[in-house]
C-alpha cells in the first residue's frame, strides 16, 4: 500500500477529479443541489431525450450506474423518464446499452417513450373501447307535414 | 422541666415527700401538653354560630361552616384502573393489533388483544378458487414468510393428490424455505430490538433482507409474493447463476448475525429487558398451543422438520436450538441460532443441488412448458385445460403443516374430488401465541408487553387471515 | 472494517460451545442414575442451559464486565466501525437497484413483429386471474379474426401474480419490467385495451429483451 493511500491522499485527488469532470466548482454545486451527490464516471451513452447514462464500477453494485437526467428536466426528474431501450441497463439486466445491443427489436409500430403523466394533462383516462350494450332510444322529431 | 421534676420528686430518696407529693397537681398545671392556649368552644357556643349570623338572606342561609374540628369525612368514590387501548396505530404493535390493555399504574393486570382488523376472509376466498389460484392467497397470509406458506399449501395439495415431487424440486424448497427464514427472523428479530429501543441492527438486518428480496426476485420475478412454490414441484428453474450469489450471500451474513449478537447478546439494556420477561413454563407452552420457537424457547424439542421431515428436510443435516428459561431472552438466543442452522441448511442445499426437473411430469397436474406448449397439440390442450377448469383433486381431506419460522403452519385442506377445494383451513401459529398474550403479560409492565409481543413475533395477515 | 472484526468476538461466542461449559446435574429419585442437563440429543442444541462458571476468576471477571462496561463498549464499537463504512442506500431516480428479466411489473399487450396484435381473446388470462381483474370481451373482426374489443385490467385489483402471463398461449398479455406506474387518482389505474396496446408498443424493446434473456427456463 502506498504512503499516498495511506494517508487517503487518493480521496483527494478524486475530490479535485470529481469536481473537475461535473464542469467546475459553479456546475457541481448545482449538479449538487439538483442531485444530492456528485459523481465521477465514464460516459456509456445518451438516449434521445438527453438523459445521460454513467458507469463507475468503483461504487459498489447497484450504485456504479447512475443517470443525469437531461437539464431540459430542470428539477422535475423523474425515475420514470427512463426510456425502455435503456430500462434494462440501467436495472443491471444487461451490460449492453442499447446502442451495442444488436438483438433489441426495432419495429415500425414502436411509439415513443411517455413518462408517468399521473398528474398532468397528459395523464390517461379510461373509457369503454366497446359500443354501449344498450343504446337509448332516441326519438324520431315529428316532421311537420 | 415539669416532668423531669417531677420523676426527680419520685425517685428520690428523700424522706419527706409525701408533702411534697400532695403539692404535685399544681406542677402538673404548668404542663403545655394542656393546650390551654387555646380557646375549645363547647358545643353549645359553636351552635349558635352556625349558618350566616348577622342578616341572612336566601344564599347565606345555606352557608355551614366547616365542622369545629375541620375535619370532614371523604365521601365513598368510584374508581377503576386505567385502560389503554395500545395499536392498532401504535408502531409496535407489529400491524393492526388492537391490545386492551387495564393498567394498574404501570402494572398491566389484563392483556386482551382484539384481532379482525386485517380479515380478508382468504378461507372462504380459497373455496371459490381452483388449487392454482388458491396459490396467491398464501403469500399474503404471513407476509414475511411467503415460500414457507406456499410450500405447505403445495405440499397439502401434493398429499390429496399422492404424488411425489423431484428431488431438485425438494431442495429447491428447502433452499428457499431457509432464506425464508432468515427473512423472517430479521424481521423478528430487528423489529424486536427495534420495539426495546435498539434502533441500529433493525437497519444492518435490513440490507441483508434487501439482498433476499432480490433473491426471491431473481426467482420468481416478485420481491415478496413470489407464488413460486407449486403443487407439483416450482414453478420455473433457478436461474443460472443465482446458486453463486445465494452462497456468496450466505458466506458473509454469518458477519452480520455475529455484528448483531455483539450488539445486543450481552448488552445489558437488552438483557434487562429480555431476560425474565415473558417466561412460558414448557407446561403452558404445551397448553396453549405454542409451536415454533414459542415453544422451543421453553425446552420443548418439537421441530416439524426434524419431527416429520418434509421436501428434503431428512437429507439435511441441522441442529435445533433449543431454550431453557422460556423468557424472550432465551427465544432471542434461539432465533439467532436458528439463522446459523439455515446458514447450514443453505450451504447443504446449494453443494447437494441435483440437476433435473423442477415439476412433476404429470401433464395433468403441471402446465407444459412454453415451448411444448406451443409444438404439441396435446400439451396445448393440457394447457387450456389447466389455466380455465384447473385439475380435480381426489376426494379426501389433510392436515398439513411446514414448520414456518413463525412455528406449525399447517393446512387442513378438504377435496370433494373437483377442481376447488371444498374447505381450507389454516392453522397460523401466531393465533395461539396471540391468544396467550394474556397469560403471558399480566402482572408485568407496560414496557414489557412491547418486548412481548416482539418476541412472539406476531403478523397479522396469517392471525387475522 | 478491520474494526468491525476485532470488536466483534463476543465472551458469549468465546465461551458456548467448549469445554468451560457447566453441566448441572440433577439427582433423580432413584439415586443411582444421574440425568444430564442439558441432556445430550442429537439433532438439538441448547442455546442457554448452562450456568455461569461460579469460580472465583470467572465471578471477577464478570464483575469487572459489569464495572468498565466492556459490553457496552463493544457494542458501541461496533455501531461505531459502520458509521465509517459505505452507506448501502442508492440515490433512487438517479440509481437503481438490480432488477430481473423475470420482474412482474405494468401490463402490456403486446404485438406481433408485422404489427398485428397478438391478443385472440382466448380469455385464459381471465379465467386464470385470482383476483377477477380482467375482463375481456370479443368478437370478429371485419377480415374474420377473433379479436378483443374490450380488455380491461383493475390495476387495483390485481395482485402481480403473474398468473395471466403464464396462461397466455400466445405472449400477449405479459406483466413488463415497468413498476414506476403510480397515478394520483384511482381512475388512472382501470386501463382498457388502448391503455395496455401503448404499453406495449412503448415497452417493447424491454419486453422482448427479458422474454429472450429467460427463453432458457420457460
Amino acid at each position: 500500500m502506498s504512503i499516498g493511500k495511506i494517508l487517503a491522499l487518493d480521496k483527494v485527488a478524486t475530490f479535485f477529479n470529481i469536481i473537475r469532470q461535473n464542469g467546475g466548482i459553479r456546475a457541481s454545486l448545482y449538479k449538487l443541489y439538483r442531485q444530492d451527490e456528485l459523481k465521477d464516471g465514464v460516459l456509456v451513452g445518451e438516449d434521445k431525450y438527453g438523459n445521460k447514462y454513467y458507469e463507475n464500477p468503483r461504487f459498489f453494485y447497484g450504485r456504479n450506474r447512475w443517470v443525469e437526467y437531461s437539464d431540459n428536466y430542470n428539477m422535475n426528474y423523474d425515475g420514470s423518464q427512463i426510456p425502455a431501450e435503456w430500462f434494462g441497463w440501467m436495472h443491471y439486466k444487461t451490460d449492453l446499452p442499447p446502442h451495442q445491443d444488436p438483438s433489441r427489436p426495432h419495429y415500425k409500430w414502436m411509439s415513443d417513450f411517455t413518462e408517468n403523466l399521473s398528474g398532468t394533462t397528459g395523464q390517461y383516462t379510461p373509457y369503454s373501447t366497446t359500443r354501449p350494450k344498450v343504446e337509448a332510444w332516441v326519438p324520431k322529431p315529428k316532421t311537420s307535414q | 422541666m415539669a416532668s423531669l421534676l417531677n420523676i426527680l420528686v419520685r425517685k428520690s430518696a428523700l424522706g419527706q415527700t409525701k408533702s411534697l407529693l400532695n403539692n404535685l397537681p399544681a406542677v402538673y398545671n404548668v404542663n403545655s401538653q394542656r393546650k390551654a392556649h387555646r380557646w375549645m368552644p363547647d358545643a353549645e357556643f359553636v351552635k349558635q354560630f352556625e349558618g350566616a349570623v348577622m342578616y341572612p338572606d336566601e344564599v347565606t342561609s345555606l352557608l355551614k361552616h366547616p365542622p369545629y374540628n375541620s375535619v370532614i369525612t371523604p365521601t365513598a368514590k368510584q374508581v377503576r384502573n386505567m385502560v389503554l387501548n395500545f395499536g392498532p396505530q401504535h408502531p409496535a404493535a407489529h400491524g393492526v393489533l388492537r391490545l386492551v390493555l387495564e393498567l394498574d399504574g404501570e402494572t398491566v393486570r389484563a392483556a386482551d388483544p382484539h384481532i379482525g382488523l386485517l380479515h380478508r376472509g382468504t378461507e372462504k376466498l380459497i373455496e371459490y378458487k381452483t388449487y392454482t389460484q388458491a396459490l396467491p392467497y398464501f403469500d399474503r397470509l404471513d407476509y414475511v414468510s411467503m415460500m414457507c406458506n406456499e410450500q405447505c399449501y403445495s405440499l397439502a395439495v401434493e398429499k390429496l393428490l399422492n404424488i411425489d415431487v423431484p428431488l431438485r424440486a425438494k431442495y429447491i424448497r428447502c433452499l428457499f424455505a431457509e432464506l425464508t427464514r432468515l427473512l423472517n427472523h430479521i424481521m423478528a428479530i430487528g423489529t424486536h430490538a427495534l420495539d426495546v429501543g435498539a434502533l441500529t441492527p433493525f437497519f444492518w438486518l435490513f440490507e441483508e433482507r434487501e439482498k433476499m428480496m432480490e433473491f426471491y426476485e431473481r426467482v420468481s420475478g416478485a420481491r415478496m409474493h413470489a407464488a413460486y412454490i407449486r403443487p407439483g414441484g416450482v414453478a420455473i428453474d433457478m436461474p443460472l447463476g443465482l446458486m453463486d450469489d445465494i452462497y456468496e450471500f450466505s458466506s458473509k451474513f454469518a458477519e452480520r448475525i455475529d455484528e448483531v449478537e455483539d450488539v445486543l447478546t450481552t448488552n445489558r439494556l437488552w438483557v434487562q429487558r429480555t431476560k425474565d420477561i415473558g417466561i412460558v413454563s414448557a407446561q403452558d407452552a404445551l397448553n396453549y398451543g405454542f409451536s415454533g420457537v414459542m415453544l422451543r424457547g421453553s425446552g420443548i424439542k418439537w421441530d416439524l422438520r426434524k419431527a416429520q421431515p418434509y421436501d428434503a428436510y431428512h437429507l439435511l443435516d441441522f441442529d435445533v436450538p433449543i431454550g431453557t428459561n422460556g423468557d424472550c431472552y432465551d427465544r432471542y438466543l434461539c432465533r439467532a441460532e436458528e439463522m446459523r442452522q439455515s446458514l447450514r441448511i443453505i450451504e447443504q442445499c446449494l453443494n447437494q443441488m441435483p440437476a433435473g426437473e423442477i415439476k412433476t411430469d404429470d401433464s395433468k397436474l403441471t402446465p407444459p412448458s412454453r415451448e411444448e406448449m406451443k409444438t404439441s397439440m396435446e400439451a396445448l390442450i393440457h394447457h387450456f385445460k389447466l389455466f380455465t377448469q384447473g385439475y380435480q383433486v381426489p376426494p379426501g381431506s389433510t392436515y398439513t403443516a411446514v414448520e414456518a419460522p413463525k412455528g406449525e403452519f399447517g393446512i387442513y385442506l378438504v377435496s370433494d374430488g373437483g377442481s376447488k377445494p371444498y374447505r381450507c383451513k389454516i392453522k397460523a401459529p401466531g393465533f395461539a401465541h396471540l391468544a396467550a398474550l394474556e397469560k403471558i403479560g399480566t402482572g408485568l409492565m407496560l414496557a414489557d408487553i412491547v418486548a412481548i409481543i416482539g418476541t412472539l413475533d406476531v403478523v397479522f395477515g396469517e392471525i387475522d387471515r | 472494517m478491520s474494526l468491525v472484526k476485532i470488536f466483534s468476538i463476543s465472551t458469549r461466542a468465546r465461551t458456548s460451545g467448549t469445554t468451560g461449559m457447566l453441566i448441572r446435574h440433577a439427582s433423580s429419585s432413584q439415586g443411582k442414575v444421574e440425568k444430564v442437563y442439558p441432556p445430550n440429543s442429537p439433532g438439538y442444541k441448547y442455546v442457554n442451559a448452562e450456568n455461569p462458571a461460579e469460580t472465583f476468576k470467572e465471578m471477577s471477571d464478570r464483575a469487572a464486565q459489569t464495572m468498565f462496561w466492556t459490553e457496552l463498549a463493544r457494542g458501541f464499537a461496533v455501531t461505531l466501525a459502520h458509521v465509517f463504512k459505505e452507506p448501502a442506500t442508492i440515490n433512487y431516480p438517479f440509481e437503481k437497484g438490480p432488477l430481473s428479466p423475470r420482474f412482474r411489473g405494468e401490463h402490456a399487450l403486446r404485438r406481433y413483429p408485422s404489427g398485428e396484435e397478438r391478443c385472440i381473446a382466448c380469455k385464459l388470462c381471465e379465467a386464470i386471474c385470482p383476483a377477477q381483474a380482467i375482463t375481456i370481451e370479443a368478437e370478429e373482426r371485419k377480415d374474420g379474426s377473433r379479436r378483443t374489443t374490450r380488455y380491461d385490467i383493475d390495476m387495483t385489483k390485481c395482485i402481480y401474480c403473474g398468473f395471466c402471463q403464464e396462461a397466455c398461449p400466445v405472449d400477449a398479455i405479459v406483466e413488463g419490467p415497468n413498476f414506476e406506474f403510480s397515478t394520483e387518482t384511482h381512475e388512472e389505474l382501470l386501463y382498457n385495451k388502448e391503455k395496455l396496446l401503448s404499453n406495449g408498443d412503448k415497452w417493447e424493446s424491454e419486453i422482448a429483451s427479458n422474454i429472450r434473456a429467460d427463453h432458457l427456463y420457460r
